[in-house]
């Protein structure tokens, strides 16, 4: 309803919405892998090293090849974002840039660090002395942790806004601590940052998984498939203690958004939960499963916990209905995923304490060919949850997403997504393309004579010479 | 401190018009190498000698943009709001062209490798024109997307980039021992050094009708000696590489591209917008601005030495290659 009349006052906001969702979404799939997969790759060099594993370097050296496209392929989606902001919100970061931006002009010289270590590490295999190639990869995890603190505070700070005064509309002071560390930043960052690191485990897994059903099961096999594996499944379980943690930290940060996320539509005790199921205008709970009290005991560890509803905030000042079942949906496919990787950890985790080996079940490898995607998954539902979740407000309780939307008229919006959408389509199939290359080629050279995993890569180091 | 972002602003700008420049350059390059087949040694060329970097240069791009928001919120709010339309044209090329420079890679029947060359080549010239058409309708003070000046703008960045772009081939294909090329090239940033003289005279008379509050200080006032800089160094270069004097051509080359980046912005200093924001007006707040530039500052000493490795390296392994 509310969401309607902005629609006509705003023309230019439904596709901006649209347009911002969908080149985050994008981006955020690069994510994991890009600040991640270095620390994986290292992690099995220096298992390649320590045991002179010929074998963990070759896997190290081929994940790298993979980090080079996929932070190619991240940097341009991230220099859409930024123009984006610009293009789609000015008035929001004309008022708020200088408290909003900070986590950003961090972010920006993070990756500027990262970009260079990656070029020297790629360019280091078997130019630099093993030892001193290492060292200089060590630089990449930090440059790229550094990096997701700048994104995850310029997010935080949209959610949980603190230190800017106000005056006349016009931020004329900014304390730079409070802004850069806001309370919800506390959870974000580490929810995202096991996040990440649990999603690039189990998609790198995730490949191997699929080459043990299809009968590879050498030492090469296992060994790529163990280590991420077992780097996922002990992160696991601690993501959904973090993760409960932020939900609790929501009840007082942002009611509206907790109230969506377990489609309560009154404030009480005894506040069941509900699994699945959709909220209508009138506040009246459809299918899915409802557990009674299970909420008010999660939340405050009795049934007397008191629970915030929708109705606690004024209709124009949370989500609609519709954006409350998004955040619902997307909140219980998130937290479901979450439990079932958490299962398959401990599986791993048991056998690999029992047996000192991975788990041999055929069902076993296909639920762990299945992870890699349903990580993937789970990110996006909990960015749809963090997102949807703030509606109606771009800075959580001070500015409304329809006041710093552009003036820009609604076609212009519409052509440049549609625009977009067919390109993003077309780098995926490439980017997609362009992995299974690498990848049969690196099979086919396991039969024949090996050559550079670099070749046919078209980002990253070149050969010596070059022949046309 | 406003004037010392500012400057930082302006450092970023410019070492995205002079690195990414030598970029957008080999790709323009690439468009007019012709047919698949005549075009085949210089494409390989082009793309031997860009892949490593390109990704290293969009990065100032990127810096540029976020200095922008966190220093001078009220420009970037004034120009997006008005700009959005070049900056969207320029960002569909910019996409467009990473894209298709990875497609081109896996492109195997001859018809597909062949779109990918051309829509690589067109988003080359698209993104430094409109990019440089906003930087245009800024100086103007007017902030038309469409405007004589803005037009101006961009034509002047497609003949610097392809100069800039034929003048750093040349180096890489002595690098690579490509002895035809090398003369190739040698004529191509001849004619793009001309092409500049013109271009750049002609944008000249244009600020002197369009925006004439600019065209002083930059002939006679703050800058004018960045102005001459690029008015000697462009044909000097252009000789350099026509008598065959392959040394301290590149240097002089960015130094050139670098210096008509520096004339506009000292010329229009201290406005962001002519006539309509100051530097002053603009800026952040002052805990915002010290926090800049302590992270540029921190962040600068760790980048120097690494460049200057990831350099170091890049040279080393060209030296062990055979041809050289
Ligand atoms: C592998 C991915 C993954 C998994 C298994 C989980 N989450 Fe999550 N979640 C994320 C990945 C994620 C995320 C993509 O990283 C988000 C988005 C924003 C953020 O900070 O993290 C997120 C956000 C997010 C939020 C919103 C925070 C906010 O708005 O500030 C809550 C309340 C939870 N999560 C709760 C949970 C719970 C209770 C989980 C399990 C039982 C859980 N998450 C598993
Ligand atoms: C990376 C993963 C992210 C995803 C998948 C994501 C998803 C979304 C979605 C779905 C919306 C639309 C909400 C709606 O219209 O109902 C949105 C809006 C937005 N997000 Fe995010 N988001 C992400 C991270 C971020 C980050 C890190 C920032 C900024 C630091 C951010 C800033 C915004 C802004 C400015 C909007 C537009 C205003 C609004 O609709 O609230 N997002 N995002
Ligand atoms: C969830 C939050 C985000 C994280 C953790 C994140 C992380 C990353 C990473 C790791 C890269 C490097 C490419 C790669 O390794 O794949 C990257 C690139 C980039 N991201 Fe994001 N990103 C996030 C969201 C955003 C948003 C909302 C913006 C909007 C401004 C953004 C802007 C950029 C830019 C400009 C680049 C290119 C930097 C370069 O050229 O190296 N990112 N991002």
């Amino acid at each position: 309803m509310t969401s309607a009349l902005w629609l006509a006052s705003e023309p230019a906001l439904l596709p901006s919405r649209i347009q911002m969702a969908f080149t985050l979404a994008s981006h955020v799939l690069l994510v994991p892998l890009g600040v991640a997969l270095p620390s994986l790759t290292l992690l099995m060099e220096g298992i390649g090293l320590a045991s002179k594993d010929p074998v963990a370097l070759k896997i190290a050296r081929r994940w790298s090849v993979v980090m080079a496209v996929q932070f190619a392929v991240g940097a341009v989606t991230g220099t859409i974002l930024s123009f984006e902001f610009g293009i789609l919100w000015p008035r929001m970061l004309g008022q708020f840039g200088g408290a909003f931006g900070l986590g950003f002009a961090i972010e920006a010289w993070a990756f500027f660090l990262e970009a260079i270590f990656i070029g020297i590490y790629l360019y280091g295999w078997e130019r630099l002395r093993p030892r001193t190639h290492l060292l200089f990869g060590l630089v990449l995890p930090p440059a790229g942790l550094l990096g997701a603190f700048g994104v995850l505070a310029s997010n935080s700070w949209m959610n949980t806004p603190a230190g800017t005064t106000l005056k006349a509309g016009k931020v004329v002071d900014v304390d730079v601590m409070a802004a850069l560390f806001t309370r919800a930043l506390g959870y974000e960052f580490w929810h995202f940052l096991i996040a990440i690191y649990m999603t690039a485990g189990f998609v790198v897994a995730s490949v191997y998984a699929v080459a043990w059903l299809r009968g590879r099961r050498d030492h090469y096999q296992r060994l790529a498939f163990a280590v991420p594996f077992t780097v996922a499944a002990v992160l696991a379980p601690i993501q959904l203690v973090v993760g409960d943690l932020s939900a609790r930290a929501l009840v007082a940060d942002q009611p509206s958004k907790f109230a969506a996320m377990e489609i309560t539509w009154t404030t009480r005790d005894h506040n069941p939960e509900v699994i699945g199921g959709l909220i209508d205008a009138n506040g009246d709970i459809h299918f899915g499963i409802s557990v009674p009290s299970l909420d008010s005991l999660l939340v405050g560890y009795s049934p007397n916990a008191v629970v915030p509803g929708l109705t606690s905030v004024a209709a124009n000042a949370r989500p609609t209905i519709v954006e409350a079942n998004i955040t619902h949906l997307a909140f219980d496919l998130m937290v479901g995923l979450g439990s079932v990787g958490a299962a398959l950890a401990v599986w791993h985790l048991w056998v690999l304490w029992r047996r000192r080996r991975p788990p041999e079940s055929i069902w076993f490898y296909r639920l762990a060919a299945l992870a890699g995607i349903g990580a993937y998954i789970a990110v996006e539902t909990g960015w749809i949850t963090t997102e949807v979740g703030r509606q109606p407000w771009i800075v959580f309780g001070v500015m409304r997403v329809a006041d710093a939307v552009t003036t820009a008229p609604a076609s212009f919006v519409w052509t440049m997504l549609t625009a977009l959408v067919v390109i993003y389509a077309l780098i995926a199939y490439f980017f997609v393309t362009l992995l299974l290359r690498l990848s049969a080629r690196w099979r086919r050279e396991d039969l024949n004579q090996p050559s550079e995993p670099e070749v046919g890569a078209p980002y990253g180091p070149r050969p010596r010479t070059f022949t046309a | 401190m406003p004037d010392l972002i500012a400057f930082t602003l302006l450092l970023a700008i410019t070492a995205y018009s002079t690195a990414g420049g030598v970029d957008f350059g080999a790709g323009i390059w690439d468009l007019l190498a012709g047919g698949s087949r005549r075009g085949r040694e210089a494409r390989a060329l082009i793309d031997h000698s860009m892949a490593p970097v390109w990704e290293v240069n969009n990065v100032w791009l990127v810096l540029a943009i976020v200095l922008c928001w966190t220093g001078f919120p009220l420009l970037f709010q004034t120009v997006f709001a008005r700009l959005y339309p070049l900056f969207a044209l320029a960002l569909v090329g910019l996409i467009l062209r990473g894209a298709f420079f990875a497609f081109r890679h896996i492109a195997e029947a001859p018809r597909a490798h062949r779109i990918a060359d051309l829509v690589f080549g067109l988003s080359s010239l698209l993104t430094p024109f409109f990019f440089a058409a906003s930087l245009g309708a800024i100086a103007s003070g007017r902030l038309e997307s469409f405007s004589l000046m803005s037009i101006a703008f961009g034509l002047v960045s497609l003949a610097a980039t392809a100069f800039s772009g034929a003048s750093f081939l040349v180096g890489d294909a002595r690098r690579y021992g490509a002895i035809e090329l090398v003369g190739y090239f040698r004529r191509r940033a001849v004619i793009a050094a001309l092409a500049l003289i013109a271009v750049g005279s002609a944008a000249l008379i244009t600020i002197g009708f369009e925006a004439p509050d600019l065209f002083r200080p930059m002939l006679a006032g703050k800058g004018f000696p960045f102005a001459l800089v690029t008015m000697v160094l462009t044909p000097v270069v252009g000789f350099l590489l026509w008598r065959g004097v392959l040394r301290w051509y590149r240097v002089l080359t960015v130094a050139a591209v670098g210096s008509m980046v520096f004339a506009w912005a000292f010329a229009q200093s201290p406005y962001l917008v002519p006539g309509q924001l100051t530097i002053a007006q603009a800026v952040a707040p002052f805990s915002t601005q010290v926090l800049l530039l302590v992270v540029a500052a921190v962040v600068l000493l760790v980048i120097g030495p690494a460049m200057g490795v990831l350099y170091y390296l890049d040279q080393r392994s060209a030296l062990e290659s055979p041809e050289t």
